[in-house]
């Protein structure tokens, strides 16, 4: 019994946290886009832009 | 992933021209491209080192625009009334600026283009939105420049347009941000309320002493409050709205519900009354919350009115000056009266008459009209139609907002305004159980408190549970939700969810039939050679001669050629007459008779023509005729067995076209459709549309031009074709991707399993409540009985609903589509995004 009691507030308070989270993530436009970023594991060094001096590399054709 | 056939373009796909191809080195290797445009981009992707792009995407580009046009729009952009339109001040400095982006087809196109903006000096955010094709772009109001971002982008092979600054209140981000707040609130509610609900359910059993009972009970009060509160409030605006409008809609019974299941476990909390019900009621809240946020994502997923007309009209023009001079302005700057000059290839910025040179007009998207029109001094062009040889000058008449093209968008926006909300059914059925549950509440009241006022409270309470609103308030959104999921596996979007009870209920179809019923693209039908010069070889001889032109009569005469070119020299093209050069040593002409025949532009001769020429292409020498081609519009794929299976099932299928008599005609004659109306404005075909509708009919449209846009938009079931204009799509209820027609058959047959899944749902919600509602009124319903009772009602609507698409008629259909679906390219090709 003493165990819920102490547990309960701290699951409330998980919940709030998480809400609060979320709410910050959605408000800074995390979910405004939602199938870019599946494709950045998928980049070969995730250089971007800055590899513009980069030798050249294959651009796999599969 | 390959999405590149062999002989095709490696950027846009396209089929390679024959003879030497453009070759563009890409990451050190040389592949083959269709045009300069295309090799300028692959090339300039790669510069910015984001070749891994070719790797990355799911879909095809678009055709790269040509690199001159591109620098041109750019710097067109430099002047200081256009940024003024378009950047948009923020505080601390900087500013922003929303840009239309053709050509975004998969998550590929956002991330190079928020990688090759994003490297641009003084830009310091991109968000792509590749469902609404949008990007928006902050940065440093000092250093953003607008020519540099379209001049990227128009590199990287993309068409760029900052729209108006006025669109950047994104209401849409607004809406799907604030849906997936209430969305997240609700499911995290319900949850917690679940666990809270399983430990008091424990505890009946257990025997749970009265203290943490309570404490359970507070806890249940304590997350379900931001569920109704703040998750459900859609559902209360929503049915204050339609009580204000004295109707009872969808949202009564859901608000009654929420709020009545609500009270009543808030009393017995705090009172500690007989039974909480928090756990059905977040959960009931969050499955219809579900509902919702589906059908918003596909209506966002196509484009808006604003977007439609900004895309379909140019943003600068050439003003040819007082001395001659050519001025680009933005095109809300131009005047009547106010002289422009039109390329060849460039959209007409405003109405108005041709004063000086002649041009080949595409009307086809505006009115309809497939074959390229000739215009000459005096004669109408209007905004929106594209110049398909050049240059002409254009004495503005009307522009801005007066234009047709503006006019056709107005009369959309109000038809879609006025369109008659035919009460649906689940409506009507809605307003007759909410009457009837508050009646049943009203003489339970009334009855125990003659009898035993104690009681009274008690008993309405348990009727309003038992009558099991919940049940029947899911019973339309689990069916409409899951009828969305099955057509958008199947590439059927449907955006207004109404479209589903009007589309299985409708009784005739209009169709258009420039896009929706034949191809815009033309192709030759019968080919007339001289004797002893075969079909092949006069083909191939024209095409020669053809691939210096871009008028689409040439373009389908060098398509019918295929490969294997025969090379010409001395190719010469005279605008708005042919095309001559030597080819085989022989000299050659294409074009209109007059030209091919006597070698001369002058028209004085035209009358001398046999008139059995007249509207073809003809190929002669200096003997005379060689061959004569005929273009004919060609019944898109599919088409004929849609038009058949409509027939069938009862439905009046008519065409209205703004095309000729003749060409609809023998359209309609092909597909053995009897009634067909020919020449429409898009007011007329509006008007027809009323016509049938005040006969008492139910009308599917069924378009793809900007012409049908009002049609669309006033039926009570808009269908677009995915490949037409965005101002089409804007404007339907159902956008068909594939834009296959036989998509439409398949629509009607999982609308009509729907309607019939609903109306079983019904019946069980029904049936409960006659077997309950008098237990309940009498008294002997114990509460743990009730929740179950709600509980397993609402399962029951809900695996119901789960049955759709999946029973015999939607297979059938679908078996159907797949047999006779086009090349996979092809279909990847006309989906958005």
């Amino acid at each position: 019994m003493n165990a819920i009691v102490a547990l309960i507030p701290v699951s409330i308070a998980l919940l709030i946290a998480g809400a609060i989270a979320f709410f910050w993530a959605v408000d800074h436009g995390q979910f405004d886009d939602m199938e870019t970023p599946g494709l950045l594991p998928l980049e070969d060094d995730g250089a971007g832009p800055a590899a513009h001096n980069a030798p050249p590399r294959c651009a796999g054709r599969e | 992933m390959n999405v590149r056939a062999e002989g095709s373009c490696w950027h846009c796909g396209e089929a390679l021209p024959p003879g030497d191809a453009v070759r563009a080195v890409v990451g050190g290797v040389s592949h083959p491209v269709c045009c300069p445009g295309c090799r300028a981009a692959a090339e300039w992707i790669d510069a910015l080192g984001l070749a891994d792009y070719y790797r990355l995407r799911s879909e095809a580009a678009m055709r790269a625009p040509d690199p001159a046009r591109v620098a041109d729009d750019a710097a067109a952009w430099a002047r200081p009334e256009a940024a003024r339109q378009a950047l948009r001040e923020l505080d601390g400095g900087r500013c922003e600026v929303l840009v239309a982006v053709d050509g975004l087809r998969c998550a590929a196109c956002s991330w190079l283009i928020e990688r090759a903006v994003g490297a641009l000096p003084g830009v310091t955010s991109v968000e792509v939105n590749a469902a609404a094709r949008r990007a928006r772009i902050t940065g440093d109001r000092d250093t953003l420049a607008l020519p540099a971002i379209v001049d990227t982008l128009g590199r990287a092979g993309y068409r760029a347009l900052p729209l108006d600054a006025q669109v950047l209140d994104d209401a849409r981000r607004r809406e799907a941000r604030v849906a997936m707040k209430r969305l997240a609130v609700a499911g995290f509610g319900a949850m917690q309320a679940m666990m809270y609900a399983a430990a008091l359910y424990f505890g009946a059993v257990e025997r749970m002493d009265a203290v943490t009972r309570d404490l359970f009970r507070w806890l249940g009060l304590l997350v379900a409050t931001p569920v109704v509160f703040y998750s459900a409030r859609p559902f209360f605006a929503g049915a204050r709205r339609s009580l204000a409008a004295r109707r009872l809609g969808m949202d009564v019974p859901v608000a009654l519900a929420v709020a009545l299941i609500y009270a009543a476990s808030a009393v017995a909390a705090i009172r500690g009354g007989a039974d909480v019900y928090f756990d059905s009621v977040s959960m009931f809240v969050f499955l219809l919350l579900a509902g919702r946020y589906l059908e918003m994502r596909a209506r966002h997923r196509t484009g808006e009115l604003a977007d439609a007309l900004a895309r379909s009209s140019p943003a600068f023009a050439d003003r040819i000056a007082g001395d001659g001079s050519l001025v680009r302005v933005a095109a809300f700057e131009l005047r009547p009266g106010d002289r422009v000059h039109v390329a060849e290839g460039a959209t007409v910025p405003a109405d108005g008459v041709v004063a000086g040179g002649e041009c080949t007009v595409d009307e086809a998207l505006v009115s309809g009209e497939p074959v390229a029109i000739r215009k000459r001094e005096g004669d109408v062009l209007l905004a929106g139609s594209i110049v398909v040889d050049g240059p002409v000058r254009l004495e503005a008449r009307r522009t801005g907002a007066e234009t047709m093209l503006s006019a056709i968008v107005t009369l959309a926006a109000r038809a879609a305004a006025s369109k008659p909300q035919l009460a649906q059914e689940g409506e009507r059925a809605a307003a007759r159980f909410v009457a009837r549950v508050l009646a049943l509440a009203a003489i339970t009241a009334l009855g125990w408190s003659l009898v035993d006022p104690a009681r009274a409270f008690a008993a309405v309470l348990a009727v309003l549970v038992v009558a099991c609103p919940c049940a029947f308030a899911l019973a339309v959104p689990a069916a409409v939700t899951r009828a969305l999921g099955v057509l958008a596996r199947r590439r059927i979007l449907v955006v207004n969810p109404d479209a589903i009870e009007a589309l299985a209920h409708a009784t005739h179809v209009v169709l258009d039939k420039t896009g929706t019923l034949t191809e815009s693209r033309i192709t030759l039908d019968d080919v007339h050679s001289r004797a002893g010069v075969d079909r092949a070889a006069a083909l191939a001889l024209a095409a020669a001669l053809a691939r210096a032109s871009s008028h689409p009569l040439a373009r389908a005469v060098a398509a019918g050629a295929g490969r294997g070119p025969v090379p010409a020299a001395e190719v010469r093209v005279d605008a708005g007459a042919g095309i001559s050069g030597v080819v085989g040593g022989r000299r050659l002409r294409l074009g209109h008779a007059a030209y091919a025949i006597s070698g001369e532009l002058d028209r004085a001769q035209a009358g001398t023509i046999d008139t059995a020429l007249d509207g073809a292409l003809v190929l002669a020498d200096d003997d005379g005729v060689v061959a004569t081609f005929r273009a004919a519009e060609e019944v898109r794929p599919g088409v004929r067995e849609a038009v058949a299976a409509l027939v069938r099932s009862g439905v009046v299928v008519s065409i209205a076209s703004g095309d000729a008599l003749s060409r609809v005609a023998k359209i309609a004659h092909e597909l053995g459709i009897e009634r067909f109306a020919a020449a429409l404005t898009p007011q007329a075909k509006l008007a027809r549309l009323e016509s049938l509708r005040a006969g008492g009919a139910r009308v599917i449209a069924v378009g793809d031009g900007i012409n049908d846009a009002p049609l669309l938009a006033g039926a009570d079931v808009g269908v677009a074709i995915g490949s037409g204009t965005d101002l089409a799509r804007a404007s339907g209820d159902i956008v068909l991707v594939d834009s296959r027609l036989d998509g439409l058959v398949e629509a009607r047959a999982v609308a009509q399993h729907t309607l019939a899944i609903l109306a079983q749902n019904r019946r069980w919600a029904l049936g409960w409540n006659f077997a309950a509602v008098p237990l309940a009124a009498l008294g002997f319903v114990p509460p743990w009985a009730a929740a179950a009772g709600m509980s397993a009602s609402s399962l029951a609507v809900v695996l119901n609903a789960l049955r759709i698409g999946r029973a015999n008629g939607g297979r059938a259909a679908t078996g159907q589509l797949a047999a006779g679906r086009g090349p996979p390219g092809l279909a990847a090709k006309a989906s958005p995004a």
